[in-house]
């Protein structure tokens, strides 16, 4: 369990005064949970990802795995980046193996470990190959593997398909529910995509902007194993609609009066 | 990112493919024949205007001092002379970029060793090293230590400017990418920084090579007669011009060859960075 108490973070502004980023967050995500945090540019939902990365300190508030204050990173979690990140000098296969490496293991061995994962992500054959000949959807697979490949409990993905075109993202999508269904892992995964929460989530915490907050925590009806089809039925779409009803008032519509 | 899932990857056998691996061009060529016949023209002009002096005692022509260079390498004089300036530019050279690279790398990384060492790089950086010749020869004799020091005073200051801004540029994504994978500072330097870095450390020690050899030239003109130098100071003082010209061309074919393995090398650690952002 991940439990986020009161997490606020402020920055300090040129003027002398404080930009508050977010404020008093407060939720849990359970074990073995997908949950999807979304919400609109600026707030502050990669920066509480990245806080329960260990990678950004709150300023106030604390997070707790499984009862334990996360205090920096830890080999439980691993973050699959927007931009995939991969080692431009480094093989498709080193850069899967890259945070086994950092675990302590030889390049040999981690090389050798890292072979099921890039064949679960179906990319075995570009083994060799460097990263700047790979499309984008392949490189974020490799980016999974990678994550994959430390067997983490917590799996943290920073709107990892938002780089990517239409039509990869929803083959990512279903690849990583394919996944997600054998794995078993938690999930925290950050989104500004309302159908990307709605079709892979348990749960869905929809921020509010300035300052980011918890607005609301939706449950998502859905029956697992999902394909292609709960798209189509109707609590797929009465769930985005509400999400997108909630969240056009935070999206600053220049054209419309700002809402109440 | 717009392209749908089989880029480039699955039309390419075998990796690594890219710029720097493409077969001869067409353009190469072109390129390759432009440069060669300038080099050409020059010393046909150069052969030409020299055949019309009256004597050669102040301008030879070209196959004069390629005959001359010849002659030259059959005795021992030249190359006890080409010993004695090599060695000691071998360890002032070693010597740059050893400590360029640790020193460069320390700046980069630590903003209070920057802080520490800004005010003699940037000494070093806006003054003529020459200046410093007198001084390192008053200091340490007109020995073996004082070319030594000359030649690392040439070399060090752009290995280390250049290492300092290869680390300070390495991309920020990636270091955090290290950190979120709970990289050790060690692991993280190693697997992250360093060969990040490595493009602008090469950088340095090719433009630091380049300029060690200018200090092993300029110690021996300017204050310690001794090899290579003292050849030219004595063939100049007899004007004996076509050996005179012969050890400069011995001079220049030694930095040229230089730069090139210098270059190569450069090419071969940094390939990575041309390939995500095209050959220098």
């Amino acid at each position: 369990m991940i439990e986020i108490q009161e997490i606020g973070r402020t920055f300090p502004t040129r003027d002398g005064g404080a930009f508050e980023a977010l404020k008093d967050a407060t939720f849990s995500v359970k074990d073995k949970e997908f949950f999807s945090i979304i919400g609109p540019s600026g707030c502050g939902k990669t920066t509480l990802l990245k806080m329960v990365a260990g990678l950004v300190r709150p300023s106030s508030g604390q997070i707790l795995i499984d009862g334990r204050a996360v205090t920096g990173p830890g080999d439980d979690r691993a973050m699959v980046f927007q931009h995939f990140v991969l080692l431009p000098w480094a093989d498709i296969l080193t850069n899967v193996g890259f945070g086994l490496e950092m675990r302590g293991l030889s390049r040999r061995d981690s090389r050798e470990a890292a072979k099921p994962f890039l064949e679960r992500v179906g990319l075995t054959r570009f083994a060799d190959h460097y990263p700047h000949e790979l499309s984008g959807g392949m490189q974020q697979r490799v980016g999974l593997a990678r994550a994959l490949a430390v067997a983490p409990d917590v799996l943290l993905m920073d709107e990892p398909f938002g780089a990517l075109d239409a039509q990869t993202r929803q083959l990512m999508q279903e690849d990583l529910m394919r996944l997600w269904d054998s794995e078993q892992k938690t999930v925290i995964f950050v989104t500004h995509s309302m159908d990307e929460a709605a079709y892979l989530s348990d749960r869905v915490l929809v921020m509010d902007t300035h300052p980011g907050r918890v607005r609301e925590i939706l449950d998502v009806p859905l029956p697992r194993p999902r394909d292609e089809s709960v798209r189509r039925s109707a609590t797929f779409s009465d769930l985005t609609a509400h999400m997108w009803h909630e969240l056009r008032g935070m999206i600053g519509d220049p054209t419309q009066p700002a809402p109440e | 990112m717009v392209d749908p899932e089989t880029k480039t990857a699955a039309r390419r056998p075998k990796a690594p493919a890219g710029a720097l691996d493409r077969p001869f061009s067409r353009g190469d060529a072109v390129r390759w024949i432009v440069s060669a016949g300038s080099v050409g023209a020059v010393l046909l002009l150069w052969e030409w205007y020299g055949r019309a002096q009256e004597t050669s005692l102040f301008f030879v022509p070209f196959t004069g001092v390629v005959a001359a260079l010849w002659e030259l390498g059959q005795t021992a004089e030249f190359w006890t002379a080409f010993e004695q300036t090599i060695i000691p530019f071998v360890w002032g050279w070693v010597l740059s970029l050893v400590v360029g690279i640790v020193v460069g790398l320390l700046i980069g990384a630590y903003p209070t060793i920057e802080a520490l060492t800004k005010p003699y790089v940037t000494f070093l950086n806006a003054l003529p090293v020459s200046t410093l010749v007198p001084v390192a020869v008053v200091l340490m004799g007109i020995g073996y230590a004082s070319r030594v020091l000359v030649v690392f005073l040439f070399g060090v200051i752009e290995v280390t400017l250049n290492t300092a801004a290869g680390v300070r540029y390495v991309d920020r994504d990636l270091v955090e990418m290290g950190r979120a994978f709970n990289a050790s500072r060690w692991r993280l330097f190693k697997r992250i920084i360093l060969p990040a870095a490595s493009p602008g450390i090469m950088a340095g020690v090719r433009i630091g090579t380049g300029r060690a050899v200018v200090g092993m030239v300029v110690v021996e003109i300017l204050l310690v007669a001794v090899g290579m130098g003292r050849l030219i100071l004595r063939y100049r003082g007899r004007f004996q011009s076509a050996e005179l010209y012969a050890v400069v061309l011995a001079l220049i074919l030694f930095g040229i060859i230089l730069q090139v393995v210098a270059r190569r090398v450069e090419r071969r650690v940094s390939r990575w960075k041309y390939e995500l952002e095209g050959a220098p």
